[in-house]
């Protein structure tokens, strides 16, 4: 499998403060990798090194097989960049076609991509008339006109409704089952679990977990087990291996971590109980679990630690 | 060798083909919104009209006052387009992160600054064009054509500096800053250099400032083709003032915020 972006033991500082502390990371063509963070985590660090915006202190980073600071493998990389306005005064047709020129490629190539994101009726259309959301799909279709190796999508569904977040998804999707790499950054665990084949997990400047989500999920040993029960509260407290309750009316849910030894007993406390459910502790927690681990103060910052 | 020569040949037909999208797009802004640009042209040529309206019959010498007017008052109507449209297009462009995109995209920044400088360009010549028309229909146009097509000439190469200097405060400040800061440069800069009122009309202390200032040089190298002065000094000035401005923008460039 070709490896269009390449990071290895890359550090990156801001003045006196370590923004990337030996990141690597490695996507594939057709593959599409989840840069997960909080922000200020260093996924925006490593979007602009991985566009040559930025040089590495250290380590080194290739993308499309070439050092990004080189305009010449700039031209296979497409890019949606957090924060970045399109001219008001410019025409969609324009914006799009402007883009494919200046990597080299016809201006007939914007036609199919105008098309792909049903940009086609607005192509006439300045910037400014555009919502939100329209915006945001010219902005895609300047980064997929010249076919990249390589997508960068930085926080690309940020204000985004929802059946256009699901349609900017799609067109995602297929674009990387036909081979292109995808790098997309988010501070959406949902977003991520969506999207991504593996999820990277960044933190102060270093990565925490790079994993497919099933595999992040379940990095937690607690389960939930929620049920429908006419048990109290302190009838659930004493059963074997119970670590948490919540309770809303007659529904229940039981954090444990011995979910087999936990069911045998509460159907024996009570045979009347029924809708009971199993499940894993979730992404969410997965990642919350991981990075308060690994935050400042806890004595365990260096992430093969906190792992 | 072969193969280098044809990489060499692509990438000048890329930088050409990307030169003519990215001026294009910098004529497109201005004719959708030219109220900015609008402004920049129709003040110089107002006051050029107003001036020589009064002063233009005047006998400077060889030449009419009205003739002169036109090398010093077109300085002026030059660098109010020149240095202002492309440095603050630049910052308009750093604020709204299209120039940080067009970075990501491979589009060297010199073709950027070329084309917003090549932009700015028609519309410096209809300022000229419009002085002209005025001394001409106030009846103090007094030079031949080749004259005048010397005196645009050295206008727009002239404004070149002018234009860099505008650039470098570009990558530095936000659009309305950039503005004010080139408003601020230019226009005691026109009054110190002659190109509203003749020198000589003024207090000494003027002429001593004016020497100075490229300004100056540009407004006396474009007389100087109406006149036949010596230009080897103002060109001296003016390659510096080049080399200082390229220098400054090149600096500034490199420790933009994109």
């Amino acid at each position: 499998m070709r490896t269009v972006l390449d990071a290895r033991d890359v550090w990156f500082r801001y003045g006196s403060t370590d923004a990337l502390r030996g990141v690597d990371l490695r996507v594939d063509a057709g593959e599409c990798v989840a840069l997960l963070g909080a922000n200020g985590a260093g996924k925006t660090t490593l979007v602009n090194l991985a566009t040559g915006l930025l040089s590495a202190r250290h380590g080194a980073l290739r993308t499309a097989g070439g050092d990004p600071r080189r305009a010449a493998v700039r031209r296979h990389l497409g890019v949606v960049q957090q924060s970045f306005g399109l001219p008001k005064a410019l025409k969609v047709r324009e914006l799009v076609t402007g883009a494919a020129v200046r990597c080299g490629r016809p201006a007939a190539t914007a036609g199919p991509v105008l098309a792909e994101l049903g940009l086609g009726e607005l192509a006439g259309r300045g910037a400014a008339e555009l919502s939100g959301g329209q915006q945001q799909r010219v902005r895609l279709a300047m980064a997929l006109v010249n076919e990249p190796a390589l997508l960068i999508l930085d926080e690309p569904t940020a204000g985004l409704d929802v059946s256009a977040r699901r349609h900017f998804r799609r067109v995602v999707e297929r674009r990387r089952a036909e081979g292109t790499g995808v790098l997309v950054t988010t501070h959406l665990i949902e977003e991520a679990a969506a999207v991504a084949d593996r999820i990277v997990v960044v933190d102060h400047g270093a990565v925490l977990a790079d994993e497919p989500p099933g595999a992040l999920a379940n990095r937690l040993p607690d389960r939930t087990v929620t049920a429908r029960t006419s048990l109290s509260r302190s009838g659930l407290n004493r059963l074997p291996g119970v670590i948490s309750v919540e309770m809303r009316g007659t529904t229940v849910r039981l954090g444990t971590r011995a979910p087999e030894a936990l069911l045998r007993e509460l159907l024996d406390a009570d045979p009347g109980v029924s809708d009971l459910r199993v499940e894993g502790a979730g992404l969410e927690e997965s990642v919350v679990a991981l990075t308060d681990a690994a935050a400042p103060g806890n004595g365990t910052e260096e992430p093969e630690v906190a792992l | 060798m072969s193969g280098m020569t044809g990489v060499s040949a692509r990438n000048r037909v890329l930088l050409g083909a990307v030169l003519r999208v990215e001026i294009a797009d910098e004529l497109r802004s201005i004719l959708r919104e030219p109220t900015a640009l609008l402004f920049s042209v129709l003040m110089p040529v107002g006051f050029f009209a107003l001036f020589v309206s009064i002063f233009g019959g005047y006998d400077a010498g060889a030449i009419p006052a009205g003739t002169r007017m036109l090398a010093t008052f077109g300085t002026f109507g030059v660098l109010s387009v020149t240095l202002m449209n492309p440095g603050v297009g630049v910052a308009q462009d750093r604020e709204l992160g299209w120039l940080r995109a067009k970075r990501v995209s491979a589009v060297p920044v010199g073709v950027t600054l070329l084309a917003k400088i090549a932009a700015a360009l028609p519309y410096a010549v209809g300022v000229l064009v419009a002085m002209t028309v005025t001394a001409a229909l106030t009846g103090s146009l007094s030079a031949s054509p080749a004259e005048l097509l010397r005196v645009l000439g050295v206008l727009l190469v002239g404004s070149v500096p002018f234009a860099l200097f505008g650039v470098a405060v570009g990558f530095r400040l936000r659009a309305n800053a950039a503005a004010a800061v080139l408003n601020a440069v230019l226009m005691p800069a026109a009054v110190f250099s002659g190109l509203w009122m003749p020198l000589r009309m003024l207090p000494d202390f003027f002429a001593d400032v004016a020497i100075l200032l490229p300004t100056h040089h540009l407004a006396r190298l474009a007389l100087a083709q109406l006149d036949g002065g010596q230009v080897f000094g103002h060109v001296a000035v003016l390659l510096g003032s080049t080399a200082v401005a390229a220098t400054a923008a090149g600096l500034s460039y490199r420790y933009a915020r994109l």
